[in-house]
């Protein structure tokens, strides 16, 4: 049965005609090759290598980057993939948001011509995974305090440090690293089989599980020195990277919730107690219109803020708000969504309970909920309030 | 060399023998609303406007991917035509994206209407393709065996008719090989390879290989694709007489209520039930 | 108004349905020409009330079936209103006649009768895959094709004449190669008729008797998800939440309780025809059939009213 997503106020009628069709692409890849099979990628805890060359053979990753073998959509049609993907799972579609917009857009945006050159074609068909290795153990949302150490040796740097949260780590061919070289923060590009370089998989996550989270450990890592991304320095540098990521997130996000609106409709049609379908009862057609009304607002969100981002008047604090607000509601319906569904919620039978978990990952990283409201607090009033200094 | 420059090079090479032979491809398409869409009735009429999708028929997909296969090892031009309102041309940018090369709307402008309750014949319709099919001197035409909408399966042997060809019908694959077409029809024991004489119209079963997959680059270079949008005249075509009256359609009559019974000796008149109530067997 | 009649075969006798094909014109009041192609049946079908004449149609263009041929030599003796039954070759023959006469072809109708006066005649037919009924007036000949077993069979007892007319068409279509695979059953998704087995089924050797009901009516095989964990079904015959989705004219379903996953997977078929020994099953509840019985008792007395059915 093909996929149909909520659309309340019609909001993809707004989208052009290729948008459209990347998006129906999308969505029938997900139906016909992730729905199938995702529990069993979630039981076994892998990311099915099948799904890196569909995503390749599709011409998505990378998607709003143009030149260099990429694809050169519009930020609205990135937005639709990320949402069609999440829709199967977020996973899925973080693998999708760190190839494109942590590894490969600075590599497009701050490197120089014969690194776009070497890289991005074999990144863009997804060829060679790259990952971001930004967070470290004990620098999450401070990440401008990070030790993470690179030391320019002459004909090398030397790295030193670990990243943490890695995701596609363990199968990544490279690695775009944020380290302090003369306590300034550069970008360099650590090969698998570079010196010293290792990224063992986390185990044990309950969240993200058809997805791969590594370590990144560099000890007296060497790389050559046409390794760092000449064109940034600063925060600047992985900020960029995030806004991004965060703002395919926010469609992405929707995709999650969508997917639990439509199993719980389904399910409390079908679910009969005292004579009559759940849907009939007062209670749970609150909570579907709730959901409803929360995925609609959702929607026009990303919508307008899409419109910002290819028309360039966006701001940084526009994308926090709509990642904040679209993986908040998402992750609250799809708790609803478990309640719905009653016990049979908890059974991987139903997505419910993998979008739930899935989310709150979602939540926390690429800028926490609690950041995110902070960021957006600093914006109104012009006064920090991350910490206690002034 | 970049990867992709490679791959598509190595393809050149793999697939040249039977390039070079201009052949023009000929495959029908027609855009009904979405198997799974639900339809809604008002005024005793099927209400066009309240589909929430509308879809290429699942039958003409298989014939598209056949058409792309035969144009993958023969080289030449796939036409992609259909017959139908303004929204048809959205189907015609979908099969640019995964191959064709030539998208031809026939409008149903002037020969479609109130008059005819918006009903026509497919003779009608038969009279316009096979035009268009001259007109663009198609050596092969490919096709799904019945409409979705419709489920009536005259287009292919009707438009091979007006075209004094021969039809083979419920193919599962088509295949070209030094100037002859082949093609895969159920026999009493199985299936059966046919071959034909001269240009034949080919109407597809389920096939062998499902319809492709679209990608980025397809779906970017089918967005400038242009359509080229004909009507009966520029065919040269009257459509004729128009005698058939939609009079009207409705829903199916309402199921009964569930019936339920004791025992296995009631096995037999709830078969006839199934015949003679339900019409399923 | 005069109606003539493609007579449908077996190989060697009429099928049922061209019973049913002189029967839908006596209905109207009418009498019926029936042509019989490679002049097989003839008599038999010049012993069919309502048969005002029968025309034997022989030549060489019969031999393969290709539907062009067929068309030509058969079109010379048509007229009138042109019915056939709507079987895969049915379908073609007729989409071919009609083009060659240039009259409209209106396939797979339900009902027919006559507009008053003679003015023309009305028939209805299923649409968009059974979610509307189409009502039709003709006014003028066309060719029509009618459903099996949607009409009521003429009897016999007549002696009408019969004519042999020798006809020759090109033939256009070689046979190259009989392929002759080892049937595959039906894959659930593709299937018009579904039966379905669960825990009530006892093990997985018993879905034999589950396979034979399908070979009698061309239908395919499902499982419910117990089945396929348990007893190691293949999944791919999995009908349920995390199975398949189906949408067939009609789902059996037996010895399967109808928990709420399985239901989410074949809830939109059309009809559905549940056998349970427990009446309190949940099944029966979107049943529009339901017979509480032991799959034992029940699917033996099925196999045999379907067979008969078939004959």
């Amino acid at each position: 049965m093909a996929y149909e997503a909520l659309d309340f106020y019609d909001v993809d009628s707004l989208l052009s005609e290729e948008e459209r069709m990347v998006r129906d692409m999308v969505r029938d890849w997900v139906d016909e090759e992730v729905i199938p099979n995702i529990e069993k990628a979630c039981r076994d805890g892998v990311f099915p290598d099948e799904w890196r060359v569909a995503l390749g053979e599709m011409g998505v990753l990378g998607a709003p980057l143009k030149g260099y073998g990429c694809p050169g959509l519009s930020y609205t049609a990135y937005g639709v993939i990320c949402r069609e993907l999440e829709r199967g799972d977020s996973g899925l579609r973080s693998f999708a948001s760190v190839q494109g917009s942590l590894a490969m857009y600075p590599i497009w945006d701050f490197g120089s011509e014969e690194q776009k050159n070497y890289y991005l074609p074999k990144m863009a068909s997804g060829e060679w995974i790259g990952c971001f290795g930004l967070t470290e153990p004990d620098y999450g949302s401070n990440p401008g305090d990070m030790i993470t150490k690179a030391e320019d040796k002459g004909d090398h740097y030397l790295l030193n440090g670990a990243k943490m949260w890695i995701t596609n780590g363990s199968i990544a061919e490279l690695a775009v690293v944020w380290a302090k070289l003369d306590g300034v923060i550069r970008g360099f590009i650590v090969e698998k089989n570079d010196p010293g370089f290792s990224a063992p998989e986390m185990k044990g996550k309950h969240s993200l599980k058809a997805s791969v989270t590594s370590e990144l450990v560099f000890q007296d890592c060497k790389i050559p020195k046409d390794r760092m991304l000449p064109s940034v320095k600063g925060l600047r540098g992985p900020f960029s990277c995030l806004n991004n990521a965060r703002f395919g997130i926010s469609w992405g996000a929707l995709g999650s919730a969508q997917a639990c609106f439509n199993s719980s409709k389904d399910y409390a049609m079908s679910r009969i107690q005292f004579d009559h379908p759940i849907a009939s009862y007062q209670l749970v057609q609150n909570k579907l219109a709730w959901m409803l009304r929360e995925i609609t607002k959702g929607q026009l969100l990303a919508y307008h803020l899409a419109q910002k981002k290819d028309a360039g008047t966006w701001i940084p604090e526009h994308i926090s708000l709509a990642k904040m607000n679209n993986v908040d509601i998402a992750l609250e319906i799809a708790r609803v969504a478990r309640d719905i569904h009653g016990a049979n919620g908890i059974l991987d039978e139903y997505p419910i309970m993998r979008h739930m978990a899935n989310l709150e990952s979602v939540k926390t990283y690429e800028g926490t909920h609690d950041i995110h409201n902070l960021i957006i607090g600093r914006h109104i009033t012009g006064i920090q309030a991350f910490t206690r200094n002034a | 060399m970049l990867n992709h420059q490679l791959v598509k090079l190595k393809h050149e090479i793999q697939f040249g023998q039977n390039r070079g032979i201009n052949m023009n491809i000929a495959v029908l398409l027609k855009q009904v609303p979405d198997t799974t869409a639900k339809i809604t009735i008002s005024g005793g009429k099927v209400d066009a406007n309240s589909v929430s999708k509308w879809s290429m028929s699942p039958y003409d997909e298989y014939a598209l991917e056949s058409g792309l296969q035969i144009k993958d090892k023969t080289g030449g031009n796939l036409i992609a035509i259909t017959f139908g309102p303004e929204r048809t041309k959205k189907m015609l940018t979908d099969a640019a994206a995964v191959g064709a090369d030539t998208l031809v709307h026939i409008s149903d402008e002037g020969v479609r209407n109130e008059k005819n309750s918006f009903y026509i014949d497919s003779t009608h319709i038969q009279k316009l393709l096979s035009a268009a099919i001259k007109k663009y001197e198609a050596n092969v035409v490919l096709c799904g065996k019945q409409a979705a909408d419709t489920n009536s399966g005259s287009t292919g042997p009707g438009v091979a008719e007006l075209l004094d060809s021969a039809c083979v019908t419920l193919v599962s694959e088509v295949n070209y090989l030094d100037g002859t077409f082949t093609a895969l029809r159920p026999s009493n024991t199985g299936t059966e390879k046919v071959s034909v004489n001269g240009i034949s119209v080919f109407a597809f079963d389920k096939g062998s290989s499902e319809l492709r997959r679209p990608n980025v680059r397809g779906i970017m270079m089918a967005k400038k694709k242009v359509i080229e949008s004909i009507t009966s005249e520029d065919l040269g075509v009257d459509v004729g007489d128009l005698r058939v009256n939609l009079d009207s359609q409705t829903p199916p009559p309402e199921k009964a209520a569930g019936q339920k019974f004791e025992g296995a000796e009631h096995v037999p008149i709830v078969v006839l039930k199934l015949r003679n109530e339900a019409n399923v067997i | 108004m005069i109606f003539t009649i493609l007579a449908e075969t077996n190989g060697t006798d009429l099928h049922p349905t061209t019973y049913q094909l002189i029967g839908s014109v006596s209905s109207m009041g009418c009498k019926s020409i029936v042509i019989c192609p490679n002049g097989i049946a003839a008599e038999e079908a010049a012993n069919i009330e309502g048969v005002e004449k029968v025309i034997s149609v022989v030549g060489d263009c019969f031999d393969i079936f290709d539907g062009g041929a067929w068309a030509t030599a058969l079109n010379s003796v048509c007229e009138g209103y042109i019915l056939v039954s709507a079987t895969p070759n049915g379908r073609e023959i007729s989409a071919r006649i009609a083009a060659m006469r240039n009259v409209p072809i209106i396939q797979d109708i339900v009902s027919i009768s006559v507009v008053a006066e003679d003015q023309g005649i009305t028939v209805t037919r299923p649409a968009y895959s059974g979610k509307a009924i189409e009502t039709l007036t003709i006014s003028g000949y066309a060719v029509i094709t009618l459903r099996p077993n949607a009409f009521e069979a003429a009897n016999s007892g007549n002696d009408a004449p019969i004519n042999v007319v020798n006809q020759s068409a090109d033939i256009k279509i070689s046979i190259q190669e009989a392929i002759n695979q080892a049937s595959e059953r039906l894959d659930v998704t593709e299937a018009d008729i579904i039966i379905s087995g669960g825990r009530g089924m006892g093990s997985i050797d018993n879905f034999s008797h589950l396979e034979k009901i399908a070979d009698i009516v061309g239908a395919a095989v499902g499982a419910s998800r117990a089945v396929v964990d348990e007893w190691g079904m293949p999944h791919r015959m999995q009908v349920g939440q995390t199975g398949k989705t189906v949408t067939p004219s009609l789902y059996i379903a037996v010895g399967i309780s109808g928990a709420i996953q399985h239901l989410a997977g074949m809830r939109s078929s059309k009809y559905i025809l549940a056998i349970n020994k427990d009446p309190d099953a949940p099944i029966f509840g979107v049943a529009d059939y339901g017979i509480v019985a032991t799959w034992e008792d029940a699917i033996p007395a099925l196999e045999s009213a379907l067979s008969e059915l078939q004959a």
